[in-house]
């Protein structure tokens, strides 16, 4: 193939991707109701509109401690003792965001479409 | 392997751990795994038209291997891994259908092909398919990131043409 069919078909999938993307980010559940996962199994679920009382939940695996902040309205990884710190830089999330991850303890922190009744207090979903 | 070859393989895997080492001291762009510029591939393509596939497997496994070791982040090891291999694969497959000014082509498919590969393997570790939302970027970042190391082995390779045809 031309070099030129090259570059019309890899810039019209740059396009379509960043409208992907776009579309990703804006379609997004408005839910509010996050699931906290290690090595795919869920550790907790919590209603961000119900959490009346911040509070930290720490995560402990190969590479350390995570350690998950919760206050009313958003969610965030607030350190971390893996080496990259992604999942810190993510920032918080507070509705339909993309899934914060901690690729070397295994952890994301993603939300979910279902809606079920949570704890009042807590926020923790049964 | 003749034994010019051998060395240069040798060589060559020290100067991709070298970039590979120095690219992983810089901190990430983004918060988002996966988009890095990846100027090991440069390497590893050079490799590929200069010296033959078996070479360019070589100074690959070798320098994710290694690589992983010297940086300290064995995790990210099975990630190269899996992206490694699957790159490695479809440009050995589809290197025949590239001439040598459309170096860059085959880089940026290589390079999508990487992200998608560890995207798969996040998928796999984390098991949560959510990721998948990750893929766009990923694979903008792959046609860029592709497309510039790409371009450099390619000019490489232009003013080495005896070697990149396999003549010395």
């Amino acid at each position: 193939m031309k070099t030129r069919t090259w570059i019309i078909i890899l810039s019209s999938v740059v396009i379509v991707c960043a409208i992907l993307w776009m579309s990703i980010l804006n379609s997004l559940s408005p839910s509010k109701i996050v699931g906290i996962y290690q090595d795919g199994n869920l550790v907790e679920k919590i209603d961000l509109n119900s959490v009346t009382y911040q509070r930290e939940i720490t995560l402990t695996g190969e590479f350390g401690k995570n350690t998950i902040y919760i206050s009313n309205e958003h969610i965030e990884m607030k350190s971390a003792e893996c080496p990259d710190k992604l999942c810190v830089k993510h920032g918080e999330l507070k509705s339909g965001g993309t899934p914060i991850v901690c690729l070397p303890n295994r952890i994301v922190i993603q939300f979910e479409d279902d809606s079920k009744e949570a704890d009042a207090k807590t926020g923790a979903v049964r | 392997m003749k034994t010019r070859n051998l060395i240069l393989t040798a060589i060559i895997t020290a100067l991709a751990l070298v970039a590979f080492t120095i690219e992983a001291a810089i901190p990430p762009l983004t918060p988002i795994y996966g988009i890095k510029l990846g100027i090991a591939n440069v390497f590893t393509l050079f490799t590929l038209y200069a010296l033959g596939i078996k070479e360019a497997a070589a100074v690959l496994f070798l320098r994710i291997l290694l690589g992983s070791i010297f940086t300290g982040q064995i995790v990210s090891f099975i990630y190269s891994l899996a992206g490694g291999i699957l790159s490695f694969v479809l440009m050995v497959l589809l290197k025949k259908f590239f001439t040598l000014k459309q170096v860059w082509v085959l880089s940026v498919l290589s390079a999508v092909m990487h992200n998608i590969g560890q995207l798969l393997a996040a998928i796999f570790m984390t098991s949560s398919v959510q990721l998948v939302y990750y893929l766009p970027v990923l694979v903008i970042s792959g046609i860029i990131a592709g497309a510039f190391t790409g371009l450099c082995a390619q000019l490489v390779l232009l003013r080495l043409k005896k070697w990149s045809e396999n003549k010395l």
